[in-house]
């Protein structure tokens, strides 16, 4: 987890955060929320029935009554641990797992679906971000921990209620010490709980570097690196001062927690007990108490301390399940800020960018985890403008290249194409519609593109180029799609040919591609799409000259009558391009042909002069 | 590549009880090592619990009922409960104390003695390992277990002993009050048979659920990480990781209907047995040795049949859990079996006896061969070649040529399978690793940044006094400074977020200009640079070869580019082509040839020669 909010909540907050997800639980999975409540009735009464038939049955023995009577006691007692369990292991080991899958399941498909509408800023904003995370991740399973606490807060209740009745049975002032040396329990447990509250809060930075130079032993991206440095000195020391503070910090709280719980919590219970062990003596020898009462309060004693311990941990884990709630919730109730209405998108005729301005920015007014990121400093520097003021206008047919150098602009103008942001100021429109009219989903499949930082899926080669939607009938399509992107030679050598499964995320079969490799499925993506708009992002980075030759020349073939995007900061990739876009510092400085644009003798010819210099004293 | 031990995948291989024994002593071991003390208070604390309890349990029980049924002075029943209490009082409280205060800060050395050991192996191992997926995975898998493991060895040894004392005196009880009670408290031991069928078939169930688990924590990160979110907004993909989770779940329902009736039906035999036959089957024969028979015929009295309810209980749970201690241990070693192997791996590049001459020399390649571990084909085949001092070398080649791998090799990251490399007419095995590769500065392709200081990032190692000059004058030749000084804390600002909240984050360009800057600060003898400009425009790749060519004057240069225009600058360009070089000379030379080297270079430049017509030069 990131981090622990600061401020305590209110009680209120907390019983609001968990009830909402009771009942969340119980519109999913109504059996699972029902069965919790029996079970929890079931262990309730097991945990305090032991203590009753030992009072009823000492009582029967010291009495010297029928053997028989004593017999039955026994008998049903017996009777019920033999149906309590049936019920117990039936629940545990079948109905429970069964009831947590389907559980898990419902919550999924619902964050899912939600994770999916995120806008892809959220993506960019380590605080959101990490709450997203723990959503998807965490959610599900602290929702079963909600439910499963309820239930053994059930069983608790029940059982300290049936042990106390039996306490005042047997004699009234036992019952009042006893309830009274659990008040301070609870005293100290709260107490106990804003101390490791803090403690963790001061421990956890620190922690966080410890894990951090772990994983820089174990992580495989970091080996060459410590092979080949001293960086291992380094990490050894700051791993020495980062545990020495963690030592202090520890030594500083276990002081606290020494006095709380070693002498209050733990010194007090002791004192409790034996000055009730005292009492009872006296009253047993008295003949007050007959030896069952005697017994039956001795073993209550004990498992009244436990049972009580354990109902407090329950209550006071309600609060942090309350905190992840909170998180679950905001993030349940994002509304996306890209969306629109019309689903029927026309062909494409052009695309027009208007005084476009966009600028990254984590300041969204829907951006609801704020609250948490005050004790920030204002250090945060002020959004910069990724796009100042740009306009275009994309033609079908026409060939396209954006160039520029790192951080003009060029990636970000694509993701607003895309539109996976909306433009801070100005519009983009669709033969003259402003794009934000459109389903985004919709407005999508017009546009095929080829990420810089594309990903190939853990799915068939034939799903991977298809996006997911492999039937047979595509198969020549994939497979021509393939050979547009140069893949056929790789093909050949896969055994399943479209079958193969890439990547060994779950299938130890899979076969692994290499990057350039990879990048050929990606474009193939594209080519199979038939989209009107195709936009690739650099697509020969990872490529060696031979195949971006190769790419390039493919490219041009099987793209006649598209639109294409091209983004390089490679000129010689986008000479063939029918305009030239050339971007910097977020702004459109030059467009025009490559020819115009050398004649004008700009920036462009001054970049590509510098770019093909070396060339040309190598051919001399 | 040699491999020493082949570790098996399977997860159900047994371990030999011997290698048990050995693996718990050696958990045992490393905290004797980190921290005497806390193994001394552990298990001594586990004989007076044992102890303790069983003084205010059972036998406390009986003294009480017994001593007033017997008409005992009071005074004396209560001396007895007042000395008892005083000493447990102390003695917990002292081990409050402990626990709270003491017991924290000997954790925290025993973890860093532990990792500190995991880490210094780590960065011993050899480069293979990491490439080796079974080998990864133990190793990851001791990183993670390693402490808990280790803790948790101690841990059941405390409960095993309290254990057995409590069964002991308790048993020792129950034979002085009637010596068929034994025959109920070893009855447990019975039930052994069941708890073994139940944990099988729990085994089982967990070995199946483990691809299923894989596939979904797959679904789980396509949705959430966000170098797959923008594919994921577009077209079907979306319904396909859908489909996946589902199927993922009706295999889990599967696999729990499968198993799961299997482990009720033993769970219960268990708890019956336990529950019913022992303690409520000892309990009617006590009532009735003290009812029927009755204490004046030698029967039990009222407090030997409270004896009997809590002894036989605790006898039968400690017995009972006995079994589960050993198999906790069993549990222990197999885990620590990871822990152990990746310890004790010998890796397989060792140092040699002799110190790296400081100054560098010629370093020559003779015959290399290498074959990555587990591959069918050379990476590397039979390349021989001289990189003089100051001698700047392009390495060029497509992808998958064997390029970066003959960079490992030269750093002796991976040891050649066959052939041998040269310093100085020495082979490199005869070095120390770290003086070998302190002749080094090398900015790989795949490289990354600490998040520690800038300071400490270009130097990497602990900085000193004076270091800010050269540290300022490394960045402004590598082109970074201008970054660096933007930043708050200057050159001695965090990098990356890892753990600092306002740490600076670095584009791809900006990182690898810092990491140039290693280059410019060390001037070592050897300068290794793998696509030292990939991420960088044409203007800052211009402005980064003009200034690496001026700072690296006197150095042996071996530089790695996809741009051929980059290796006009080049003494020599070796052109590699499945893991052989294929053609080796000045950039006029290969050109004047016509050779591979030459066709590639005119493919590049063809379009921006293309153009020449309309530009004046």
């Amino acid at each position: 987890m990131r981090k622990v909010k600061k401020e305590r909540q209110k009680l209120s907050s907390i019983l609001r955060n968990n009830w909402l997800m009771l009942r969340k639980i119980a519109a999913y999975t109504p059996e699972y929320f029902a069965l919790m409540i029996v079970e929890g009735v079931v262990w309730g009464c097991i945990n305090s029935v032991s203590a009753w038939f030992i009072y009823t049955l000492l009582n029967a023995v010291q009495d010297g009554g029928d053997f028989l009577y004593a017999a039955s006691i026994i008998a049903v007692m017996a009777a019920f641990y033999l149906v309590a369990y049936v019920f117990d292991k039936w629940y545990w080991n079948i109905k429970n797992p069964l009831m947590r899958q389907k559980l898990h399941l419902r919550m999924h498909e619902e964050l899912f679906a939600k994770a999916r509408s995120l806008d892809l800023s959220c993506f960019d904003d380590p605080a959101f971000y990490n709450d997203f995370v723990w959503a998807m991740n965490q959610s599900d399973s602290r929702a079963i921990e909600v439910i499963e606490d309820t239930g053994k807060l059930i069983n608790r209740l029940i059982a300290s209620a049936s042990l106390f009745t039996l306490l005042l049975t047997v004699d009234p002032v036992i019952a009042l010490v006893l309830f009274l040396s659990s008040c301070v329990t609870v005293v100290c447990n709260l107490v106990g709980n804003r101390i490791s509250f803090r403690h963790d809060r001061e421990r956890n930075p620190l922690r966080r570097k410890r894990d951090y130079i772990n994983r820089v032993y174990h992580l495989a991206d970091y080996a060459k690196e410590l092979r080949t440095g001293r960086a291992d000195e380094l990490l050894t020391r700051e791993y020495d001062e980062n545990n020495e503070r963690l030592v202090q910090t520890d030594v500083k709280y276990g002081r606290r927690y020494f006095l709380l719980y070693g002498l209050g919590w733990n010194g007090l219970g002791n004192v409790t007990l034996f000055a009730l062990l005292l009492y009872m003596i006296t009253q047993l020898a008295n003949g007050r108490i007959a030896v069952g009462g005697f017994a039956a309060t001795v073993q209550v004693i004990w498992d009244i301390r436990w049972t009580l311990n354990n109902l407090i941990e329950r209550i006071t884990k309600y609060a942090k399940h309350s905190l992840y709630i909170e998180k679950y919730r905001e993030f349940m109730s994002y509304e996306p800020r890209v969306k629109g209405e019309k689903h029927e998108i026309p062909p494409f005729e052009r695309l027009e960018l208007r005084n476009v301005s966009f600028a990254y920015t984590f300041d969204h007014p829907e951006y609801r985890f704020r609250e948490d990121q005050d004790d920030k400093p204002a250090d945060r520097q002020p959004p910069q403008e990724a796009l100042r003021n740009v306009s275009l206008t994309i033609h079908a047919g026409e060939k396209v290249a954006i160039v520029g150098y790192n951080g003009a602009g060029k990636t970000t103008l694509i993701k607003l194409i895309m539109r996976f942001y909306d433009p801070t100021e100005g519009e983009i429109l669709y033969n003259g519609v402003n794009i934000r009219e459109y389903a985004p989903e919709a407005y999508r499949r017009q546009i095929g593109t080829v990420f810089q930082d594309f990903k190939i899926f853990a799915a068939t080669v034939a799903e991977n180029v298809m996006n997911g939607e492999y039937r047979q009938e595509n198969e020549a399509t994939v497979r021509e799609a393939l050979r547009a992107a140069d893949f056929t030679e790789k093909l050949e050598q896969l055994e399943q040919g479209l079958g193969t499964h890439l990547t060994r995320e779950f299938n130890d079969k899979g076969t692994n591609l290499s990057g350039g490799e990879s990048q050929k499925v990606a474009i193939a993506r594209v080519f199979a799409g038939r989209y009107p708009i195709v936009i690739m992002d650099e697509p020969s980075s990872a490529l060696d000259p031979m195949a971006e030759y190769h790419l390039n020349q493919s490219i041009l073939r099987n793209t006649e009558e598209k639109t294409v995007i091209f983004i390089s900061h490679r000129l010689s990739t986008t000479r063939i391009a029918d305009t030239i876009y050339l971007f910097d510092g977020g702004r459109l400085v030059e467009q025009g042909s490559h020819e115009a644009l050398l004649e004008k003798d700009g920036k462009y010819a001054e970049m590509f002069r510098l770019q093909s210099e070396k060339y040309r004293q190598g051919e001399a | 590549m040699r491999r020493k031990q082949k570790p098996t995948e399977k997860k159900k291989k047994k371990i030999p009880f011997r290698r048990r024994v050995v693996n718990n002593l050696f958990a045992l071991r490393c905290i004797w090592e980190a921290a005497p003390l806390h193994l001394i208070i552990y298990v001594g604390s586990g004989v007076v619990y044992g102890i303790l309890n069983f003084l205010s349990g059972s036998y406390l029980l009986r003294r009480i009922v017994d001593g007033v049924e017997a008409g005992e002075p009071i005074s004396s029943i209560l001396r007895y409960v007042c000395i008892l209490g005083v000493v447990t009082l102390v003695i917990e409280t002292a081990l409050q104390w402990y626990w709270r205060v003491i017991s924290p800060v000997l954790n925290c050395r025993i973890l860093a003695y532990i990792e500190k050991k995991l880490f210094r192996q780590a960065a011993r191992v050899e480069l293979a390992c990491y490439e080796d997926p079974e080998f990864y995975n133990r190793y990851v898998k001791a990183m993670d277990e390693a402490y808990n493991r280790i803790r948790k060895v101690m841990y059941t040894l405390d409960d095993l002993i309290s254990g057995l004392v409590t069964l002991s005196a308790n048993s020792l009880l129950l034979f002085l009050i009637d010596p068929w009670l034994m025959l109920f408290g070893l009855f447990p031991l019975v039930l052994g048979v069941f708890r073994r069928l139940e944990n099988i078939a729990k085994h089982d169930m967990e070995t199946e659920k483990k691809p299923v688990n894989r596939r979904k924590t797959y679904v789980r990160r396509t949705f959430y990480l966000g170098e797959y979110a923008k594919e994921m907004r577009i077209g079907g993909m979306y319904g396909r990781m859908l489909r996946d989770l589902r199927e993922s779940f009706s295999d889990y329902r599967r696999i729990i209907k499968k198993y799961g009736l299997r482990q009720a039906v033993y769970g219960y035999l268990q708890k019956i047995g336990l529950e019913v036959v022992t303690i409520l089957g000892a309990t009617l024969y006590a009532v009735w040795s003290a009812m029927v028979v009755g204490s004046a015929n030698g029967g039990m009295s009222v407090g030997d049949c409270l004896v009997v309810l809590s002894s036989i209980s605790s006898i039968s749970y400690e017995l009972n859990r006995l079994v589960q201690y050993f198999a906790e241990f069993g549990e222990h070693a197999l885990f620590l079996e990871d822990v152990r192997f990746f310890l004790d791996y010998i890796p397989a590049i060792q140092d040699g006896p002799e110190t790296a001459p400081k100054e560098g020399g010629e370093l020559e390649l003779r015959n290399v061969t290498f074959r990555y571990h587990g591959s069918e084909r050379d990476a590397i085949r039979n390349v021989s070649f001289t990189l003089h001092p100051g001698e700047r070398v392009a390495l060029v080649g497509s992808n998958g040529s064997g390029k970066s791998t003959l960079v490992k090799l030269l750093l002796r990251l991976y040891d050649p399978t066959e052939g041998e490399i040269r310093l100085r007419g020495t082979d490199i095995r005869a070095y120390t690793l770290d003086s070998y590769r302190g002749d080094f500065s090398t900015v790989f392709q795949d490289f990354k940044l600490f998040s520690m200081t800038v300071k400490e990032n270009v130097l990497l190692r602990p900085t000193c006094e004076g270091d800010d000059e050269l540290v300022a004058q490394a960045l402004k030749e590598s082109g970074a400074y201008e970054r660096v000084s933007r930043m708050e804390h200057g050159m001695d600002s965090i990098l990356t977020r890892e753990f600092d909240d306002h740490g600076e984050n670095l584009s791809v360009g900006e990182q690898q200009k810092m990491l140039l800057a290693r280059v410019f600060a060390e001037r070592r003898p050897f300068v290794l640079l793998d696509e030292p400009s990939s991420a960088l425009d044409p203007i800052a790749e211009y402005r980064m070869f003009g200034n690496m060519m001026r700072a690296t004057a006197g150095r042996s240069v071996i530089f790695i580019s996809h741009r051929l225009s980059s290796a006009v600058l080049a003494d020599r360009v070796l052109l590699m082509e499945n893991g052989e070089l294929a053609e080796c000379g000045t950039h006029a030379e290969l050109m004047a040839k016509n050779g591979k080297y030459a066709t590639m270079f005119r493919r590049q430049a063809e379009n921006y020669l293309g153009s020449e017509v309309s530009e004046d030069a």
